[in-house]
């Protein structure tokens, strides 16, 4: 077992660097290149201030080099064993040291900082979306398996396949329009993590003279709702389809028949066997959810003015911002190959007959 | 696998969830009382040092400045105070509440010189002050942190005295040597900020003696009073600390939140701020003016939907709106909304304009456009007052040259070209382009039909529309166009390479245009931006002549001869000057319309004219 992992780990090297030199080398054949984008994004830059700038990263980043210099410097950068760069330009001695994502040339600031203001927030949001979709999904699955055709399963059928037609851009400003409008309803927030002034309240609810307020924690909660909602609502059709038809598989295996005719309760053959068996595929979709809650979602984090990966990585594919796309690129790819690695080995855990010697 | 997983196991991993979840939050909730604490300790020293001041002053048995004399210095028109005063002096004149704006984004940083949107240029207004501002009404420089300015004869140095009694919002006075210092550090080459150092390299030296502070140039620049006097002061006892190594340095380069200064509002964390969360400016309470900021808070939600921006809007939680021209028609006719907010259109001083600029030289070899006649054909084809009504719904003024006529570079005798479809066919004839072979399409002499490409940026929605309406009105004179949208960064690299036939446009302004970078016929190589290759030795002279011109009479009639060159030669058509559309709440009082715009706060680095009367203070 050990040296499998240790043989899986050392495949990952050439992976990487395979996805790494394709990221590079579309990037880099990307039309625009990275001058332009000096002005994209600041439009009231003067032409004298761009061609300044250009001039500065040139000198700094050797952004004029050929393309396969500037992609050695870059693997060496990142890697933990390399040259180390000296601030200015020039470059140290060849060792260990600390691995660098590079500076957007877009935004700007380091990728790191970048990568560091949007990922607690799309934890959060994903956090807290993926076991609802799950549960959700897992619930709804079996019963519609257990109830098959029946009202249950063709009403949940139905609702799923609905809300997973609905575009989540549309459902977001409709929910904007209606829940978060004083015109409406005004249940909810419409941008944001927190109401303003929320930073000097108290953590949890208290009493005040003008009557209760919510404090951070439930003010926090309550903008995460419209959110939240807009995440899970299409995740529902396709886990629970998965589910469904996992159970159906199994409620009719020899094993669920054999336990019926023990004279087992039809609850006791569902919940006790048929289900701990039904998961075993949802454990490979499981596979994509470490990768998966790093990846925000472009659409609802613009709707909801909430600034996280989904933004980040769409900004910077737009704005051709090279260092970001290859690091949250490398990043991701780092983690979806670990979590297939980590499944691989649940495999082997779980299923006594998988072996990888 | 002998035990297994039962309902107990279960609410075990629950029950241990929970308990990391508490855990976390009580992270969340201690980090909260830090930065609490850290503000608390920040305000504690700022009063401590008041106190220690205000103790020296009374043991030094200072006397308070006569406040009459002061008063009546500040609604002195002279005074950069004066309009603030005036709207201080009104019955009903009151402070407190917060002005609520809102991002589309949020700025990427806010420490000055190397902040680059604009976004951090609008938060950076009300925080550092500028030795001279305009007044919004006649444009004229009044002083502000300046007492007093003068330039020499020959316009090599300028010397501002600095008024006494400037103070950053720490306390700490203000003094030329702040101003001198904010200049050494714009020049250190490890200060990450070649934009400043792009316009800043022309002052030589920055010297400063006693309260006198004096720039020096090596050779005379028109814009020089209005580098230096607009030149945000940084303080010396704050960001001196980064230049004393490198590393340091790089510690600049990489803060998003070091923003500090002598203005109307600050940051309550000076140091902390990180980009995604709300810029929230409080009110300096050591503002040195005479009139003091009258929002206790100035704040900018980032909202980046357009429909969630409105939708607060209309709950009345942010202040101000933006609108296009179809959404600001649209909202005039909600009468409940109408009830309680203002809206104004009008012409920005220094708004800027759009363009069809018509590409001369392409691989090296002439275009079509090279003949003056084709593009003064075109300009007669281009129904500027169709685009205005139809595309901007009226809510635009055609443009016929580079210069905002509300300053004074515009020459006003030069009328602007109307739709003139048979005088555009002549001129195209005379040019040897005729329809030929009778299919409706004018072909060149050797028969190549007239055929252009129109290239302008795929994002916006109003280029889209003017330019399907440009195509249905050239088609009637036998030309084709061709539309096409592009990316920007492709539209960039279009405009480098110089490969494009014509492109669609717009340029930022100022209230006094430069028009060397855009026609000087230097500037069409790359880094410049004369892209269309544009070159007329007259304009080039004059151009030169205006830039070295320091009487501001001669120099503006230099401006205007350059603008008739112009305007015969059309090396673009100019199209229109969009109005801004905004929506304000009624709450405020005093939104004026002026000269320059708005009187918005911010715009002229002076404490805000407006205010919110006591009885409709919300916040």
């Amino acid at each position: 077992m050990a040296s499998y992992i240790i043989r899986r780990l050392l495949l990952m090297l050439p992976t990487l660097f395979g996805i790494s030199a394709l990221v590079f080398a579309v990037m880099a054949m990307a039309p625009g290149g990275i001058g332009a984008n000096l002005m994209s994004r600041s439009g009231d830059m003067r032409p004298e201030e761009r061609q300044a700038m250009m001039a500065y990263y040139n000198e700094r980043y050797g952004l004029d080099q050929p393309m396969p210099v500037q992609y050695l410097r870059w693997l060496n950068n990142i890697s933990p064993l390399g040259f180390e760069s000296l601030p200015g330009g020039g470059r140290g001695e060849f060792g260990l040291k600390v691995p660098d994502l590079g500076t957007s040339f877009v935004k700007n600031r380091p990728v790191l900082d970048l990568i560091g203001d949007a990922l607690p927030v799309t934890l959060l949001l994903n956090l807290l979306t993926i076991p609802l979709v799950f549960a959700g999904s897992i619930i709804m699955g079996v019963y519609t398996a257990r109830f098959r055709d029946g009202a249950i399963d063709v009403g949940i059928g139905t609702a799923n396949l609905a809300l997973w037609s609905i575009p989540a851009i549309w459902m977001g400003v409709l929910l904007i329009g209606f829940l978060a409008s004083e015109q409406y309803l005004k249940w909810f927030p419409t941008s944001g993590l927190s109401t303003l002034g929320s930073g000097s309240w108290t953590f949890l609810p208290e009493r005040t003279a003008d009557g209760w307020r919510p404090g951070y924690l439930l003010d926090l909660l309550w903008h995460l709702v419209l959110p939240v909602f807009c995440l899970t609502y299409s995740g529902f059709a396709f886990l629970t389809k998965l589910t469904r038809s996992s159970v159906l598989e199994n409620l009719q295996a020899d094993y669920a028949r054999t336990a019926r005719a023990k004279g087992l309760s039809e609850s006791a053959v569902l919940w006790q066997h048929v289900f701990r068996n039904s998961l075993l595929p949802l454990m490979t979709v499981a596979a994509t959810i470490l990768p998966g809650l790093l990846i925000g979602s472009v659409i609802v984090e613009s709707i909801f003015s909430i600034d996280g990966m989904g933004r980040l990585v769409v900004e910077a594919v737009q704005m051709r911002d090279r260092e970001t796309v290859l690091s949250i690129t490398l990043i991701t790819g780092l983690l979806t190959l670990a979590s297939y690695l980590v499944v691989d080995i649940c495999y082997a855990l779980a299923d006594p007959r998988v072996s990888y010697d | 696998m002998g035990k297994r997983f039962s309902a107990r196991d279960l609410l075990l991993i629950l029950f241990l969830g929970a308990i990391l979840v508490s855990v976390w939050l009580a992270m969340v909730q201690i980090d909260r009382q830090w930065v609490f604490i850290r503000e608390t300790q920040q305000k504690l020293d700022g009063q401590t040092r008041d106190i220690a001041e205000i103790r020296r002053q009374l043991r030094d048995g200072v006397a308070v400045a006569g406040r009459s004399a002061q008063d009546a210095a500040a609604t002195d028109p002279g005074s950069g105070f004066y309009r603030a005063a005036l709207a201080e002096a009104r019955d009903d004149y009151a402070r407190g509440d917060w002005l609520v704006n809102a991002f589309p984004s949020s700025p990427q940083r806010l420490t000055p010189t190397i902040s680059t949107d604009t976004y951090a240029s609008r938060v950076q207004e009300q925080v550092l002050d500028t030795l001279l501002t305009r007044d919004p009404e006649s444009l004229e420089w009044l002083p502000l942190l300046a007492a007093s300015w003068s330039v020499s004869e020959d316009g090599l140095s300028y010397r501002f005295r600095i008024r006494p009694g400037a103070r950053f919002s720490d306390g700490e006075p203000l003094t030329a040597a702040d101003v001198a210092f904010t200049y050494r550090f714009i020049m250190d080459e490890r200060i990450a900020t070649p934009r400043f150092r792009a316009y800043y390299g022309r002052i030589a030296e920055v010297t400063a003696n006693g309260d006198e502070v004096v720039f020096r140039l090596d050779e005379p620049y028109y814009g020089a009073l209005e580098i230096a006097g607009l030149l945000p002061i940084m303080a010396e006892h704050f960001y001196g600390r980064y230049l004393q190594s490198a590393e340091a340095a790089e510690e600049f380069n990489n803060a998003t939140g070091l923003l500090f200064g002598s203005g109307p509002y600050k940051l309550a964390d000076p140091v902390n701020w990180t980009p995604g969360q709300a810029v929230e400016l409080i009110r300096n309470e050591r503002y040195w003016g005479r009139v003091q900021p009258s929002f206790d808070r100035v704040i900018w939600k980032i909202i980046s939907n357009d429909a969630a921006n409105l939708t607060e809007f209309k709950n009345g939680d942010i202040d101000t709106y933006n609108a296009r021209p179809l959404n600001y028609r649209n909202l005039l006719a909600d009468e409940a909304l109408m009830s309680r907010v203002r809206h104004f259109e009008y012409q920005d001083a220094r708004g800027g304009y759009t363009f069809i600029a018509w590409n001369q030289r392409r691989d090296g070899k002439p275009t079509w456009f090279a003949d003056r006649r084709v593009r003064e054909a075109m300009t007669y084809l281009t129904d500027r007052q169709r685009v205005v009504d139809e595309v901007f719904l009226g809510y635009a003024e055609t443009a016929n040259g580079p210069f905002n006529p509300l300053g004074p570079q515009n020459n006003v005798a030069l009328a602007t070209r109307g739709y003139d479809p048979d005088r555009a066919r002549a001129l195209l004839a005379e040019a040897g382009f005729e329809d030929r072979d009778g299919d409706g399409v004018i072909e060149s002499a050797d028969g190549e039909p007239f055929r252009i490409s129109l290239t302008y940026p795929s994002a916006s929605d109003d280029y889209k529309r003017l330019v399907l309406l440009l195509k249905d009105l050239y088609v009637t004179a036998g030309v084709i166009l061709e539309p096409e949208p592009t990316d920007w960064p492709l539209l960039l690299k279009a405009i480098d390479d110089k490969t494009f036939d014509a492109i669609s446009l717009g340029w930022s302004s100022d209230f006094e245009v430069d028009l060397f970078q855009f026609f000087h016929s230097s500037q069409n190589g790359p880094g410049g931006d004369n892209f269309v290759s544009y070159d007329n030795p007259e304009l080039d002279a004059v151009i030169e002549a205006a830039r070295v011109q320091l009487d501001e009479n001669a120099r503006m009639a230099l401006w205007r001869s350059a603008h008739e060159m112009i305007w015969q030669d059309q090396p673009y058509t100019f199209l229109l000057r969009a109005s801004r559309l905004d929506f304000i709440d009624a709450r405020i009082a005093n939104v004026e319309r002026v000269r320059a715009g708005l009187n918005r706060p911010g715009l002229w680095r002076m404490p805000t004219e407006w205010y919110v009367p006591v009885a409709l203070q919300r916040h």
